[in-house]
């Protein structure tokens, strides 16, 4: 499969990653290597084969949606970064 | 005391019998640890205080009367990627670095139920994505068996630390082989169980669908005890077991495998697999029929098939879960940003290495609209496929058999510039994973120069009592000094 710089370029925004002009040079050709292997799947008849239908004997697991205090805040919030009060100071995220 | 290798069992003994204290344990095993890791690399924290604290109170139990539990003062090593409440659990990763969790994986809390003393964190790839334990972060971990080679990985902190001597059990998780494949490279034990046996509450996700929490140990016996302990139903994962369990799997461990049908996967001894690997899983099928076992080659078409589904569909939930590593909450932050977007990319970028950054991008292409059907969901339908052909295998046969690795453990370096060969170590594991099947890795041989063999042996889920079994009778009869 033919991969593009632009198509990394592409794939990078969506994955939120920036990368080189070097680190993206390196990525499109194993990007072509490892989609060209991943390819074999293509070869595989898979046409009858339908993976929306559930084994049976599977059932999906609910819980009721229930509040539990955590023990411990201090705990909690340690691995913020900086705490204003009992809130939990973030960097500006609304311009 | 011993100096050399303690099971389980003889340290449980030894403490709760007053022969020696779970803080001597827990001291003589630091000091293994002391004089080993910096040659070995296993290990990403020591916990020598709190280790020696939690040992003193066990030994306070045990004067006091109270009843011990099944493994009193038995130090116990768990991968960086399973939460521990209060020692920094880093994924080995720059982004997790400093990220110390506000509670204990469940594993970790059951481990501690019964008196099993956290001694140290270990060494693994990079939010355990890898073979070979060299996309830390942090170090590089040397193979014990040869300081040259790489341990395996993503696990290959706990099997060092394990086929090293510097403690008796160690922690790992499993999402294509990263128990199985550091066991068979290191010369140990490694267990794979069955997706939904042991909770996975608060083990930092990769691939939701694949993870799985298992033990290493030197002998199956110490993993049958380290999977008593670690397995049951947890509310806190959606995907728990909520069947009967088992309870008695190292109990049932030498009960005679006559009669019992092992399927030799044909597809797995072709072109790719290393001779010397293929004798001593040869030698080791020979082993199984004179102790009775029926065994027979077995086609499983789509085994051999299964590596661009497993990375299509791990990449696919990695792109996904990765995606909380945004900057803002917690986990490493860029220092200069303009905007939010600039925030998360660079954040992203400067903290994660190179092969996660590969999978993300995998994963999101894969993902991404036009590329969807022909990749994700066809790596879905082939999931379905081979689980329909090996529920009928498993129609015929107890167990599957197999090497754990195509190739012996290879030289530090040897392939970390070629993302598609790291891949391909892990040709044999993966269905595993894919169809959340229970396997095991036991040692089965060594090659000229030594290294150690992983023999697998794949059963239908909720098998590992007979997986045990067989493994055992297998390691028993072989008597391998490694």
């Amino acid at each position: 499969m033919k991969i593009s710089r632009d198509d990394v370029v592409y794939i990078a925004r969506l994955a939120k990653l920036r990368f080189s002009d070097e680190e993206i040079a390196k990525l499109t050709g194993e990007f072509e290597n490892i989609l060209g292997h991943f390819q074999s799947i293509d070869r595989m008849d898979l046409e009858n084969v339908n993976a929306d239908v559930i084994n049976k004997g599977q059932e999906s697991v609910f819980r009721d949606d229930v509040n539990t205090v955590f023990p411990d805040r201090k705990k909690l919030f340690r691995n913020a970064g900086s705490m204003r009060g009992t809130y939990i100071q973030v960097p500006r995220v609304l311009e | 005391m011993s100096s050399g290798f303690m099971s389980i069992g003889e340290i449980v003994r030894g403490v709760t019998g007053g022969k020696y204290s779970a803080a001597e344990i827990t001291e003589m095993y630091i000091e293994k640890i002391k004089a080993a890791d910096n040659t070995i690399g296993a290990f990403l924290a020591v916990c020598d205080e709190s280790a020696v604290d939690q040992a003193k109170a066990i030994d306070e139990k045990i004067r006091s009367g109270k009843r011990p539990g099944k493994l009193a003062g038995v130090p116990v090593a768990v991968k960086d990627n399973i939460c521990t409440d209060g020692i920094k659990t880093t994924c080995a990763s720059r982004m997790l670095e400093n990220f110390i969790p506000p509670y204990n994986a469940t594993v970790v809390e059951k481990l501690l139920d019964e008196d099993a003393v956290i001694i140290g964190k270990t060494n693994m790839d990079e939010f355990a994505m890898g073979s070979s334990t060299e996309n830390s972060a942090f170090r590089k971990t040397k193979n014990p068996r040869d300081i040259t080679r790489v341990p395996g990985g993503s696990s290959g902190g706990s099997a060092a630390a394990v086929a090293a001597g510097m403690v008796p059990a160690a922690l790992g998780s499993d999402t294509g082989g990263s128990i199985r494949q550091p066991a068979a490279f290191c010369g140990i034990v490694g267990l794979k169980p069955t997706y939904g046996l042991v909770s996975r509450y608060g083990l930092i996700a990769f691939a939701s669908s694949l993870d799985q929490i298992g033990p290493l140990s030197r002998t199956v016996e110490d993993s049958a005890l380290m999977l008593e302990v670690i397995q049951g139903m947890d509310e806190k994962d959606s995907t728990s077991y909520r069947g009967e369990y088992q309870k008695d799997y190292a109990e049932s461990l030498g009960r005679d495998i006559k009669g019992l049908k092992i399927g030799v996967i044909k597809e797995y001894f072709t072109e790719g697999l290393d001779s010397e690997i293929a004798s001593s899983v040869n030698e080791s099928i020979r082993h199984f029929e004179s102790l009775g076992a029926e065994v027979d080659e077995v086609s499983l078409p789509a085994a051999g098939d299964g590596l661009s589904a497993y990375y299509i569909i791990s990449s696919a939930e990695a792109s996904s879960n990765l995606a909380r590593y945004d900057g803002i909450r917690y986990g490493y932050r860029a220092k200069d940003y303009a905007d939010i977007d600039e925030l998360m990319e660079k954040s992203r970028s400067e903290a994660f290495g190179a092969e996660v950054k590969r999978r993300i991008m995998l994963g999101t292409f894969a993902l991404s609209s036009g590329y969807y059907d022909a990749y994700y969901n066809r790596a879905q339908k082939y999931r379905k496929l081979l689980k329909s052909q090996l529920a009928g295998v498993f129609e015929k046969y107890d167990l599957l058999l197999g090497p754990t690795s195509p190739v012996l453990p290879f030289r530090i370096g040897e392939r970390s510039d070629d993302p598609l060969k790291m891949y391909l170590a892990d040709i044999y594991t993966i269905i595993v994973n894919l169809a959340g099947l229970p396997a095991i890795s036991v040692p089965c041989g060594r090659s000229r120069e030594g290294l150690p063999v992983g023999l697998q042996l794949i059963g239908p889920h909720y098998s590992e009592r007979t997986i045990l079994q067989a493994a055992y009778a297998l390691e028993q009869e072989l008597k391998l000094e490694l």
